[in-house]
């Protein structure tokens, strides 16, 4: 493994744990009104996801983030 | 939350009490003291259906015509399926990755198609295709663990796509904090209409391959963290491998005159068989007082030399209970692949690989939007309009180094101007 490639490594795994670190925030469960909205997701409509990915994927030399896709198209 | 206030009066007080045990028991059984009398059973509410009619309009070069529809299945105890077919109709012209010649030219496509390009723009072929693609998801809660196992199928003419994904969610510290892993394999087919080009050959040169192999394996770990009462936040990182028949089978180089830049030939592009990408994201959830903004970052890189960072941004605003608006704006920017060339030299020794798909060429992206999400049904939600419009511009470098003669006054990067719609209609059975 390259030696940049370590690093990046590193800064993914220090993301990870400062997310882990940060979970030590309490929001007990009668103080999730908002966290439960629908709306309150990363994806918040999965058709209007999907359409990006493809059309983005079409347009650009980039793949992945947060879905598993992989590809499953000629378009590029 | 001040539920022990002294100026309460004692009724709602209690009420409060009642309701916050209550909601204890609900969210949280397993706290529930093994002493305690069990719970008289609850019955199960029924399934429900969901229904998702979605249409895609898009239009720049090629026009695209997508109706999708999704159905959705979900039990009560949070078991769910959703299948899902679309059609992928697309007409229109691609660039071949030829140069202009400073004249008229006409341009032939695999089809047999030609069309005449004019002087200074860059030499495109028309091309029409229809896509269908199915795709499934299954999904089982089982105590703190989520699974999916998820399925794929697409064929178009010269492309079959049929693949697997699989998931699973831990929550973990209360519910807090999710741990995700996934992986998915892509069993790919390429089979070029008129044949396979050979690579780094005189265009229209093939190698008698119908059909070519192409597999992607992909892996993915996450994590996400509820912070506040008001944010979440997550990090992911995803790792793809491909191999196979990686190269556009319609894209061609020109091979220029040193001095003069005209092109005097022609020859097949090459990409390398395998790929390896990568890529981190970290997105973030924050609800307002009532408007909830949402960020992505991703940095992505692989081994063909592309790097890129796109940081996208959606800001939703309640317009009242049951109608909201959704501006959106994504910045992208990529740097080019190794091989990428905007065409070859004569004379000079042909490379091994070499592309010059300007989607390979270093480029930005800008993506300017909104959305409108409203229920005809108000607070009961029986069903859900949304309508989304947005403008996708790509920009690149007009000149790139190494040009010469006629092609240093034509505009080798035109702007490419995506205008695109969506319609979604969802409603519950």
């Amino acid at each position: 493994m390259k030696n940049h490639q370590r690093r990046r490594l590193r800064s993914v795994v220090a993301l990870i744990l400062c997310s882990g670190a940060a979970g030590c925030a309490t929001v007990k469960p009668w103080d999730r009104d908002l966290l439960a909205k629908p709306e309150m997701q990363f994806v918040t409509c999965a058709q209007l996801h999907a359409i990006d990915e493809h059309v983005y994927f079409s347009k650009e030399a980039s793949l992945g983030g947060s879905s598993l896709a992989g590809g499953g198209c000629g378009c590029n | 939350m001040q539920l022990d206030a002294p100026e309460r009066p004692r009724a709602v007080r209690a009420k409060l009490r009642t309701a916050t045990c209550l909601l204890l028991t609900a969210v949280a059984p397993r706290f529930a003291h093994a002493a305690d009398p069990p719970a008289p059973p609850v019955p199960a509410s029924p399934p429900t259906s969901q229904i998702d009619l979605t249409g895609l309009f898009y239009s720049e070069r090629i026009r695209v015509l997508e109706p999708t529809m999704r159905y959705t299945r979900t039990y009560s105890s949070g078991r769910s399926f959703f299948g899902q077919v679309s059609v992928d109709s697309v007409t229109g012209a691609s660039p071949n990755g030829t140069l202009p010649t400073g004249r008229t030219q006409t341009v032939t496509s695999a089809s047999g198609r030609s069309r005449s390009v004019s002087a200074n723009s860059i030499p495109t072929v028309n091309f029409s295709d229809t896509r269908i693609a199915l795709d499934g998801e299954w999904q089982q809660p089982v105590k703190m663990f989520a699974f999916s196992l998820g399925g794929h199928f697409s064929h178009e003419k010269d492309y079959q796509s049929e693949g697997v994904t699989g998931r699973v969610a831990i929550d973990l510290n209360h519910k807090l904090t999710t741990l995700s892993l996934g992986g998915g394999y892509n069993n790919d087919v390429v089979s070029p209409v008129g044949g396979t080009s050979v690579g780094m050959a005189p265009y229209g040169e093939l190698t008698g391959a119908a059909s070519n192999p192409k597999h992607v394996k992909t892996a993915l770990v996450g994590v996400s963290q509820v912070l506040s009462r008001k944010w979440l936040v997550g990090v992911s990182a995803s790792l793809s491998s491909e191999d196979g028949y990686l190269t556009d089978p319609y894209k061609a180089l020109s091979i220029i005159d040193a001095t003069t830049g005209i092109p005097l030939a022609q020859v097949s592009e090459q990409r390398p068989d395998t790929r390896q990408r990568r890529s981190v994201q970290g997105d973030s959830v924050y609800h307002f007082t009532s408007n909830i903004l949402y960020l992505s970052y991703r940095r992505y890189w692989d081994d063909w030399g592309i790097g890129s960072h796109t940081i996208d941004a959606r800001y939703r605003l309640p317009v009242t209970s049951a109608a909201f608006v959704e501006p959106h704006v994504r910045f992208y920017t990529q740097t080019a692949a190794d091989f990428y060339r905007f065409g070859l030299v004569q004379g000079a020794p042909l490379p091994q690989y070499a592309t010059s798909d300007y989607r390979m060429a270093g480029l930005q992206s800008v993506t300017l939007g909104a959305t409108i999400g409203f229920a005809p049904g108000g607070r009961r939600r029986t069903s859900e309009w949304t309508v989304r419009a947005e403008y996708v511009g790509q920009f690149g470098d007009s000149s790139p180094p190494g040009t010469v003669g006629v092609q240093t006054r034509i505009d080798l990067f035109p702007a490419v101007n995506v205008f695109s719609m969506v319609v979604n209609y969802r409603f519950n059975r």
